[in-house]
């Protein structure tokens, strides 16, 4: 079922954040190119996969788009270990979205790799008139929390791509670092690490 | 004839050519021309006569033949207007014949209508006669006739008498449907009263002939519904009143929703092809519907009671706090008690799974046979798939699940741990107790995981075993190879080792430490070979169960589960990382110390001898069988403490070790033609040495030393050219021509100016 396909890294992305905020929508939008209408409620944990070219290499995208629901809580962290990348979606129109962050960073904390490229979006940013968080309010909080930041829409499709193509040139980038350091029997640096347990293999290179 | 004219002409012109001749010679020439002539027109002439009479009779055929054309002539015209009186006549008829058809398409619609009036009229009796007979089904048939008839069109025959008539009917027929109704909804309730499955079935049956399908299939769903839920009371009870001591009594609840389900199955196995026979197909998903919501209430009831009675939210949230706040020991969940429970949990889930495939399966074959429109069927199947995934067992069962994961994540996990924190060495095992021991519990919560059928929780318990694996036993390994390991010498370790005895209350020589210490690095360096082993075991298991146990799932799961299968491999990466650098630990504390004096001695030992000297070498070797024998107790003092492939490995290591320092040694060593040949017959010896202790072949490691021997070994510096470039044949060179110069200019007999001079 797994034929080896011709790619040079593959990347988990994960996506979390409350129930509605559009975390389907954004995977449908960038993977298939269309905003689902009647989309019901993830149910656990969809999986895409999109592959995209960075720099003339092909790498793969491994898109886990978790359920927002609270039943499904205990399922969808089990993912947050293995993600090169997590994607902390909230609404802009709908401010009770935006105030459970914190517990999100808190899971993150709980269970993510330290390494991990973090990404705090907020979604729906064609609903202006219903507009509840300003833009400068969720920039501000993602600098305070070492997280980058994009308002998106997937209704619109408004940097939508932008969104998942950054995330993959920055992995691509870290990866051929990690390949420039070389690993001999002797360096140790990769044993010293109780604080990096994942990193060499989130990302398989093939 | 044109030819003929033209040769007349021709003749013409040639007559004033006679009359000018005045040589007897050319007069006879033209002579003899014009009689060569004369014949040739003589002839042609005979041939243009002998056509005439066959031209003659032709003229006479054609004569005759003319009065017989005016003839046809004459028959053509008439045809002709034969022809054009019969097509007007054809018109004529055909305009009729459709005429005739349109009265008498016109005539059958009015005898379908009169007989629709005497219908009408044998129905409004019919139905009168068969009420009073109490003959329902008979009434209901009248009822389903006069619904099949256009009231409308009906009341267009109006006419003064007729019409009124006609409205008596319709008036009366409405009544009866009416009064019908409302029989057959008492009489059904009756029968559902007093227990009259015979009436029940009979009435359910007369709903859609009068055209209340709907209302019938609630009305007999809601009986069975009641049946269901007196079964289900019955079963709640009996699960009561079970002893602790029954072989069942651990998943009673399980059973206890399995009976539910089983009952409602059989309810939509029995009553299927009756729905589709009295009501249609594509009706079934309501009766579903209203058979969920029962099952729903009985499902609810089932699981609080589970809940309750195996406390199982309150075990939740203590393993949850547990999670949160890293407890000490006494106040902690033992995960033990766990065991039973979460066996019960995927038993409810799987069972839960089973009955909603079922039932989706059911409705969904019921909806495609229904002769619909693909559009509204594929909107009718999305609104199945929505309904199976929304109703409340699902949500029951999907928050189950929840709390189960997050349990079995915490079972594995404590267990695991429990089981590096007991880890025992049994006598004559190369690995401890804790990698089987983890193995077997990650085996086992995976393959619980598995027996849920649930996808979502086998895909988090996958995740979840790659952390544990990761994070309680590879890590573990990690740090205790970090250690290091003691190597006989180490005063400060031994003095350390010293002291934690005296500390623990124990005290022991330090060498029996130091002993202890060595084998647990040893046992450690087999943990870590055997994991890998271990993970590559699991992961093919766990395949073969997945492909056996989820082959009816879907494309996108399927991709799930085999997504998070093969990052078990990737966790393998991580204890073969653990592998090399425990490695690299016993090649610096145990094998380098061991090989460099024996390197040093090889330094000590002249290369730059004399033929008596090289003949005493033989009989008194002087370093190589020293070193053999030294490599030998070392890899003996390990053969048995290693696993046959960590074995293997460590000799690789040792290898490429003697490689190294012997290359630098050689390096720094001078040699004469004889010291050359002695230098390999050593080398010789110690690869010999080293391919015998080892499955794996070594002779590699050992290339760019052979290389460096050969040259040593040559009479004359030019003879190197005998090996390169063209003439390396088979042999491919590891040496660049600088190296190969420097090696070359080791011999002392060498003239470096030869050296310079060779072109490599
Ligand atoms: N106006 C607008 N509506 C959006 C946008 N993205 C999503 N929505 C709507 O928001 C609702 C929820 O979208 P989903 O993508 O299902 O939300 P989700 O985060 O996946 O929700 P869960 O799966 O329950 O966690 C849907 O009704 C979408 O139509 C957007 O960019 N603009
Ligand atoms: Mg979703």
């Amino acid at each position: 079922m797994w034929k080896m396909e011709d790619y040079k890294y593959l990347f988990k992305v994960v996506l979390i954040g409350n129930a509605g905020v559009g975390k389907t929508c954004l995977v449908r939008r960038f993977t298939q190119g269309l905003f689902p209408p009647g989309q019901g409620a993830t149910i656990g944990v969809d999986f895409m996969i999109k592959t995209v070219e960075i720099d003339g290499e092909r790498v793969k995208l491994q898109i886990w788009d978790t359920a927002g629901q609270e039943r499904f809580r205990s399922i969808t962290q089990s993912y947050y270990r293995s993600a090169n990348a997590l994607i902390v979606v909230y609404d802009i129109s709908c401010q009770p979205t935006f105030d459970c962050l914190p517990q999100w960073l808190n899971e993150i904390e709980m269970y993510a790799n330290t390494k991990v490229l973090k990404y705090l979006v907020g979604n729906k940013s064609d609903r202006v008139n219903l507009r509840e968080i300003p833009r400068y309010i969720g920039e501000d909080f993602s600098q305070r929390h070492d997280m980058k930041f994009l308002e998106t829409s997937a209704k619109e499709a408004d940097n939508v791509e932008k969104l998942f193509m950054e995330i993959a040139k920055q992995l691509t980038l870290q990866a051929r670092q990690n390949d420039l350091r070389p690993y001999t029997s002797e360096s140790t640096d990769r044993l010293d690490g109780g604080s990096s347990p994942i990193s060499s293999y989130g990302c398989c290179k093939l | 004839m044109a030819a003929t004219l033209e040769s007349a002409t021709s003749e013409k012109s040639s007559y004033s050519r006679y009359e000018n001749l005045t040589q007897l010679d050319q007069i006879k020439d033209a002579y003899e021309y014009l009689c060569k002539q004369e014949d040739a027109v003589n002839s042609e002439l005979d041939v243009q006569l002998q056509k005439q009479s066959a031209l003659e009779s032709k003229m006479l055929s054609l004569h005759s033949m003319l009065p017989n054309l005016q003839l046809v002539q004459n028959d053509a015209k008439q045809l002709e207007g034969m022809i054009s009186f019969t097509s007007t006549l054809a018109e004529n008829v055909s305009s009729k014949v459709r005429q005739l058809d349109l009265a008498k398409g016109r005539v059958t619609a009015c005898i379908q209508r009169v007989e629709d009036i005497l219908d009408l009229k044998f129905c409004t009796d019919g139905v009168q006669t068969a009420l009073q007979d109490e003959d329902y089904e008979k009434a209901a048939a009248h009822i389903h006739r006069f619904l099949t008839l256009d009231e409308n069109v009906l009341r267009m025959s109006e006419d003064a008498s007729e019409g009124s008539a006609l409205e008596t009917s319709f008036s009366l027929l409405h009544e009866a449907q009416t009064k019908l109704k409302q029989i057959v909804h008492s009489k059904f309730d009756a029968a559902v009263h007093s227990g009259d499955v015979a009436s029940v079935e009979r009435f359910f049956k007369i709903f859609p002939l009068i055209g209340q399908h709907e209302e019938g299939l609630a009305k007999f769903s809601k009986y069975l519904c009641a049946q269901l839920a007196d079964t289900a009371e019955k079963n709640l009870d009996l699960a009561f009143r079970t002893q602790s001591d029954d072989s069942r009594a651990s998943v009673l609840y399980a059973d206890t929703i399995t009976l539910l389900f089983e009952s409602i199955a059989r309810v939509v196995e029995i009553h299927q092809p009756l729905v589709e026979t009295y009501y249609g197909p594509g009706m079934l998903f309501t009766m579903v519907q209203y058979l969920q919501k029962e099952c729903d209430r009985q499902s609810r009831k089932i699981l609080e009671q589970f809940k309750k009675n195996r406390e199982f939210e309150m075990k939740a949230q203590q393993v949850q706090q547990c999670l949160m706040y890293q407890k000490v020991n006494s106040d902690k969940v033992d995960p033990k008690d766990l065991d039973l429970l979460l066996a019960e949990v995927t038993l409810l889930n799987t069972r839960a799974e089973l009955y909603l495939r079922f039932t989706r399966r059911r409705i969904t074959n019921d909806m495609e046979s229904k002769d619909q429109s693909d559009e509204i069927r594929e909107e009718k199947l999305m609104e199945i798939d929505q309904f199976i995934l929304n109703c409340e067992l699902s949500r029951l069962m999907q928050e189950l699940i929840g709390n189960y994961i997050m349990m079995e994540e915490y079972f594995m996990r404590e267990m695991v741990i429990k089981a590096v924190n007991m880890d025992q060495v049994e006598e004559n095992s190369l690995t401890s107790s804790m990698v089987d021991d983890t193995f077997f519990i990650i085996k086992k919560c995976v393959r619980r995981a598995l027996s849920s059928s649930s996808v979502d929780g086998v895909c988090a318990m996958l995740n979840h075993a790659c952390s544990t694996l990761e994070q309680d036993l590879c890590d573990i390994i990690k740090s205790r190879l970090r250690q290091g390991f003691p190597s006989g010498f180490d005063f400060t370790q031994a003095y350390n080792l010293v002291q934690s005895s005296i500390q623990s209350g124990r005290f022991q020589s330090a060498d029996v430490e130091t002993d202890k210490a060595k084998s647990a690095f040893l046992t450690t360096l087999n943990n870590a070979e055997v994991s890998c082993e271990c993970i590559q075991t699991l992961k093919s298991n766990l395949e073969e169960e997945v492909s056996k146990l989820y082959s009816s799932v879907n494309e996108q799961s399927m991709a799930k589960l085999m997504s998070c299968l093969s990052d078990l491999a990737a966790v393998s990466n991580r204890f073969k990382d653990a592998l090399e650098f425990g490695f690299s630990q016993l090649n610096s504390s145990a094998s380098k110390p061991r090989i460099k004096p024996c390197i040093d001695l090889f330094m000590s030992t002249s290369h730059n001898i004399t033929e008596d000297e090289f003949t005493n070498y033989e009989a008194n070797d002087p370093w190589v069988q020293n070193f053999i024998i030294n490599l030998d107790s070392l890899l003996q003092m390990f053969k048995n403490a290693l696993t046959p492939t960590n074995y293997d490995t460590l000799v690789s290591h040792v290898c490429t070790e003697v490689a190294s320092q012997l290359e630098k040694a050689t390096m720094k060593t001078t040699f004469n033609r004889l010291g050359g040949l002695q230098y390999d017959k050593e080398l010789r010896a110690l690869v010999g040495y080293l391919t015998s202790v080892t499955t794996w072949t070594i002779r590699d490691k050992f290339a760019r030393l052979t290389q460096m021997a050969t040259i040593l070994n040559l009479e004359r510096v030019t003879e190197i050219l005998d090996y390169w470039g063209p003439n390396s044949g088979p042999l491919t060179w590891r040496l660049t021509p600088a190296e190969v110069r420097q090696v070359l200019s080791l011999r002392i007999d060498f003239r470096s100016e030869d050296i310079k001079r060779l072109k490599l």
